[in-house]
Order: structure tokens, then C-alpha cells, then sequence
């Protein structure tokens, strides 16, 4: 454990060394991660100019999942970022050169490719969360803090282990697969209420692609309880943030032993 | 000690059969078709340690699956491998920290970043002591001569320079066992030269274990003392180099030049009894070509008997044509082969 934290140090080092030196890349970088943040946040306020709760869900708690979503989502951007994967390692080949070294393929995968300036978006998710917190009178214990990082982490572990797992398909299937982008749209659905969409969908976002435990179910233990109770299944997000992301790990270990490498 | 010993080695692949044109492709898309290719056919070999063994063959051949699966990229699909005391692809991460790995078409190096800055950080991936690593660098830089290089980002460098790095950053955590996947391609005479005079002094002053695999056979005749011949998936020659040479190459070649114009047919009539071909040049020169069998001196007393000779010139066949030969009839050495065993 010691020896991958320290090798994590190094490897942000690494990346602070090559990609500081381009400074404007960097801003730009996070600028239009935040403006691509903040055209959704827009989306949600034009909806409720039009109506004032979305299936019993107010305004500033609409708002309050989406702060919410936007801390794990951060954090997962920065250390997941492997949209790449397919190109990068099982067409190109370069898993050949992680297979040769004495630490774990995914660890190195994910350290070869951290994106620190998502972490931004976290940090502008907490604030957008406080703000709601205040205008929602809600009552603050310090309890709530410890809640929210086991929460988010329990998030985290949710998008890991799905997107390992989609990584991971790569090694099994000979073409890139377009399933990403199918994926990235539906895992924005998991940021509003999941009560407004009908059974089937509901029953997808919750057990299958459990996107809803990424933002609405652990946002909701904080707010106020509404008719059907999201906040009793909160507590479960841990718990699915284990289970998703053992079984991503575990497609992926069973998968290296598929990779067939590439040419030459 | 074996520092490798595979024993009925075999790689299948399943390989997508694309069918011809746009009617294909939809077909393709709902019902796909594989063919089965076995990249690598049940091979089997020891090296023991210490040696250095390279690895030839066409390309396609199989030797890059055979690499890939000693150094546990790859699964075989059927077989044994002991590398090191391990079984590659089993325990992974414990194994490639006893070796060292340069595919000489990718690099190991981050792209960006200064070479001393990637070799820090291999250093922490392969848990080197700092001590270690200094000592061992300082070793390295100065007999490669790296020492203006180092703060260079490795895009930077050119490829003998980068060849050269990649070369560090796979012994810094001082391997057993040194795989080269074409260790020397693309490189100038010099850079190659220093690589294999390294790579020489190496496996004599640490006793390093040496697989290599390479086109050049040039890079064979200087650093192997034994080759192993790869076609189409099979072992078709292991042993001597020497050896090689003995058992493939039919012949030799003598080049004369005359004293004035000789025709062919005279030539050929003082040498009728001996099983030899003639094949003229020019007007004054002729080429015999005379197989292992008929001795040298025996055709050359009978033409220095009968004509004026300006110039003599023999040729013994080299390694590349004696290759070359092997490769282009590789069924029927193969064929040869399996009937012997």
C-alpha cells in the first residue's frame, strides 16, 4: 500500500512537470471542463422557470444533487481518466510495456493517465453544495461531513468500477466499442430525481448502471425525506461502491489474460 | 540453472475473417467468422543461464508471441514456460522484477519528460534503493555514454540516443534475464556496434541471461553463441552458429579473372569431371561455383592447369544468404525436419 501511494506522488510529480510547463493547455483545460458543468447547471434552472418541482424535488434541492454529483464526478475524472484506453493501449499495443513492470495494470493505467484540473470541478460542486445547504435551512452536524466523504467515496467506486469494467471489455472485443458515449449519456440521468422517470429506467440507473447512487440517492441523505424515502437506500451506496468496483476489477484482471497485444 | 525452459509452447489466435466488399461487412456484422491461427506450434527449448541466445526467424514467424508470452504479456494457450524460476503470466508482478524488457519499436520512456526523470520514477516502480539505482546508473550513463543526455526530454533525442536510454531503464533494476525484441533495428553501424559491445560485457561480467530477437544477423554473429530459428510457428535450427553455417551452407564460390577472353565452354571442359557450375561475368572474368563435396584444390589445379590466371577470389557463403536460403524453402526444412525427429 505504501509503495502505490508513493508511487502515486511520483507519478503526479510526472505530470506536473509536463504539463504545468504549458500553462494556458492547463486553464483552458479547466475552464471548459467548468463551462461544460455549467451549461447543465443552466439546463436545471431554465426547467424550473417553467415549473416549480420536478416530481416533488424543489429548485435548490434540484441544484443540491447536482453539487453533490459534481465532487465524485471530479474526483473520478482525475484518476479514471482512461477514455483512451482502447486506442491508446490495446490498439496501439502499449499495454505490452504496463505488463512488463512489477505493479498492478490498471494502477498503472489510471497513474499514467491522472487529470488533476478535474479536481476543480469538485471543488466548485462542494461550494454549489454549501450555498444550497444555507438556502435550504438544512441543519449542520459535523457527522454530515464524515457522511458526505463516505458517500462520495462510495460514488467514486461506483464510476470506477463501471468504467473499468468498460475498459476492460476492450480486451475481449477486437474493435473499439462506441459504448462509452452511450454510457456517459446515460449517467447523466442518475443526477436528477429518479423518481421523475418511469419504472424500467428507475430500476436501470438503480441496480444495473447504478448511476443513481452516484448522485441523487447519496445527495438525498442530506435533504429533506419526500414521499417515496431515496434517503433510506443512501447508506447502500458504499456498500454498491464495493460491489461495482470489485466486479470491474475483477473483468479487468480476468481480461489481461485475453489481451493479445498488437503486432509486431 | 535454466534461466528459461518452455516446454510444448503453443498461441492460438482467433483472427476475424473480413468478408470482401459492403455486403460482406453487413454479413460481418451479424455473423462473424474466425480463423484459428496458431501463431506459435508447440515448441520447446532451455536456455540455461548465462547465455545469450538469439531468436530469428521471418517476420510472422512467431517470434514476438514467444517473447511476449516469456516475458507474461501473453497467455499461451496450451504448454509450459519457467522463466526465472517463474511461470510468467501466473505471478506477474513478482516475476518482471527479475527481468528486463526492450521492444525496439516502443519505448519504455515517458515521451515529455527529461530521461533522468522517467528512470526516477522506473526506479520507484521497480523498487530500487536510491544507493542501488545511483551506483548502477552511474555505471550504465558512463559506459554508454549518456552522461549530456540524461536531462533531455526523450522526445528530443535521437533514435541511437533513445536506444541507448531504453537500455538503462530496462537493466536499472539489474535483471537476470535481458529480453530484446529487435534490439537494434533502425540504428546506425556505430550505435549498433557500442549497444552489442555492451551488451557483450555485460553477459560476461554479470553472467546476464540474453534473449534476443533481431534481422540483423550481424547482431547473431557477434553476441550469440547459439540461435534458435523460428518459421512459421516451428523450431527449424538450435544450436551453434558455426553449426548453422556447416549444415545449410551447399557451398562456395570462386571468382578467377583471366589473362585474356576465355570462352565458358572451355572452362567447363577442363573441369567435366568435377560437379561444378560455371557462370561467366564479363569477357575476362568467370565465376565457378563448387558444392562442399569437390575439394578446392582439386578445381583449382585444373583450371590453373589449362588457362593464364590474373586473380583469384573466393567467397564463402554468408550468414545472410545461408538465412535467406532457409527462409525461402522453410516448408522443406521443416518437412526435413520433422521426419528426423
Amino acid at each position: 500500500m505504501m509503495r502505490y501511494a508513493s508511487l502515486f506522488w511520483e507519478y503526479i510529480k510526472n505530470y506536473a512537470k509536463t504539463r504545468l510547463t504549458y500553462r494556458a493547455d492547463f486553464w483552458i483545460e479547466v475552464l471548459s471542463d467548468l463551462l461544460f458543468q455549467g451549461m447543465n447547471l443552466i439546463f436545471i434552472l431554465i426547467v424550473f422557470q417553467h415549473t416549480p418541482s420536478l416530481g416533488g424535488w424543489s429548485e435548490a434541492e434540484v441544484v443540491f444533487v447536482y453539487g453533490f454529483f459534481m465532487v465524485p464526478f471530479g474526483v473520478f475524472s482525475t484518476f479514471f481518466s482512461i477514455w483512451n484506453f482502447s486506442e491508446r493501449y490495446i490498439v496501439k499495443g502499449e499495454m505490452d510495456r504496463v505488463l512488463t513492470r512489477p505493479a498492478h495494470s490498471l494502477y498503472q493505467v489510471l497513474l499514467e493517465n491522472v487529470d488533476p484540473p478535474s479536481l476543480i470541478g469538485s471543488f466548485v460542486g462542494a461550494i454549489i453544495m454549501a450555498l444550497c445547504w444555507t438556502q435550504l435551512d438544512l441543519p449542520f452536524h459535523l457527522l454530515d461531513v464524515l457522511m458526505l466523504i463516505v458517500l462520495v467515496l462510495g460514488a467514486v467506486l461506483i464510476y470506477a468500477g463501471l468504467y473499468t469494467a468498460l475498459s476492460a471489455i476492450s480486451f475481449y472485443s477486437d474493435a473499439p466499442t462506441g459504448i462509452v458515449p452511450l454510457m456517459y449519456n446515460i449517467q447523466n440521468y442518475g443526477r436528477y430525481p429518479v423518481n421523475i422517470y418511469n419504472k424500467m429506467i428507475r430500476f436501470v440507473l438503480t441496480w444495473l448502471l447504478p448511476f443513481a447512487f452516484v448522485g441523487v440517492i447519496p445527495a438525498s441523505y442530506f435533504l429533506e425525506k419526500k414521499a417515496d424515502d431515496l434517503s433510506r437506500m443512501a447508506m447502500m451506496t458504499p456498500v454498491m461502491g464495493i460491489i461495482v468496483f470489485s466486479l470491474g476489477l475483477a473483468l479487468w484482471n480476468h481480461g489481461v489474460k485475453k489481451y493479445r497485444g498488437a503486432g509486431s | 540453472m535454466l534461466a528459461i525452459d518452455v516446454k510444448d509452447l503453443r498461441k492460438q489466435f482467433n483472427v476475424q475473417k473480413n468478408r470482401e466488399g459492403l455486403s460482406g461487412a453487413l454479413k460481418d456484422l451479424f455473423k462473424r467468422e474466425y480463423n484459428e491461427v496458431t501463431a506459435v506450434k508447440d515448441i520447446s527449448f532451455q536456455i540455461p543461464e548465462g547465455e545469450i541466445c538469439g531468436y530469428i526467424g521471418e517476420n510472422g514467424a512467431g517470434k514476438s508471441t514467444t517473447i511476449k508470452m516469456l516475458t507474461g504479456i501473453l497467455v499461451p494457450t496450451s504448454g509450459h514456460i519457467k522463466v526465472n524460476g517463474f511461470i510468467p503470466y501466473k505471478d506477474r508482478e513478482k516475476f518482471v522484477g527479475g527481468i528486463g524488457v526492450v521492444f525496439g519499436q516502443r519505448s519504455q520512456l515517458w515521451w515529455d519528460i527529461g530521461v533522468i526523470e522517467s528512470f526516477q520514477l522506473l526506479r520507484k516502480v521497480y523498487r530500487v534503493s536510491e544507493q542501488d539505482f545511483r551506483k548502477r546508473l552511474n555505471e550504465l550513463v558512463e559506459r554508454l555514454q549518456l552522461g549530456d543526455l540524461l536531462n533531455r526530454p526523450v522526445r528530443k533525442l535521437s533514435l541511437g540516443q533513445r536506444m541507448r536510454c531504453e537500455l538503462v531503464a530496462s537493466l536499472l533494476h539489474n535483471p537476470s534475464i535481458l529480453f530484446l525484441d529487435e534490439p537494434t533495428i533502425g540504428l546506425d553501424i556505430v550505435v549498433k556496434t557500442e549497444i552489442r559491445d555492451f551488451l557483450m560485457q555485460m553477459n560476461k561480467e554479470q553472467g546476464t541471461t540474453i534473449l534476443l530477437t533481431t534481422h540483423d544477423l550481424q547482431d547473431i554473429e557477434a553476441l550469440c553463441s547459439r540461435v534458435i530459428m523460428l518459421d512459421d510457428g516451428r523450431i527449424i535450427y538450435d544450436g551453434g552458429l558455426d553449426e548453422l553455417k556447416n549444415r545449410w551452407s551447399k557451398g562456395r564460390e570462386i571468382q578467377f579473372q583471366f589473362a585474356r577472353h576465355t570462352p565458358i565452354e572451355k572452362l567447363k571442359q577442363l573441369t567435366e569431371s568435377l560437379d561444378v557450375t560455371w557462370t561467366p561475368e564479363n569477357d575476362v572474368t568467370a565465376k565457378m561455383w563448387l558444392p562442399h563435396a569437390v575439394n578446392v584444390s582439386d578445381a583449382l589445379a585444373r583450371v590453373v592447369g589449362g588457362v593464364e590466371i590474373r586473380d583469384i577470389k573466393i567467397f564463402e557463403t554468408n550468414t545472410d544468404d545461408i538465412v535467406r536460403g532457409i527462409y525461402q524453402s522453410g516448408s522443406a526444412a521443416v518437412s526435413k525436419e520433422t521426419s528426423q525427429s
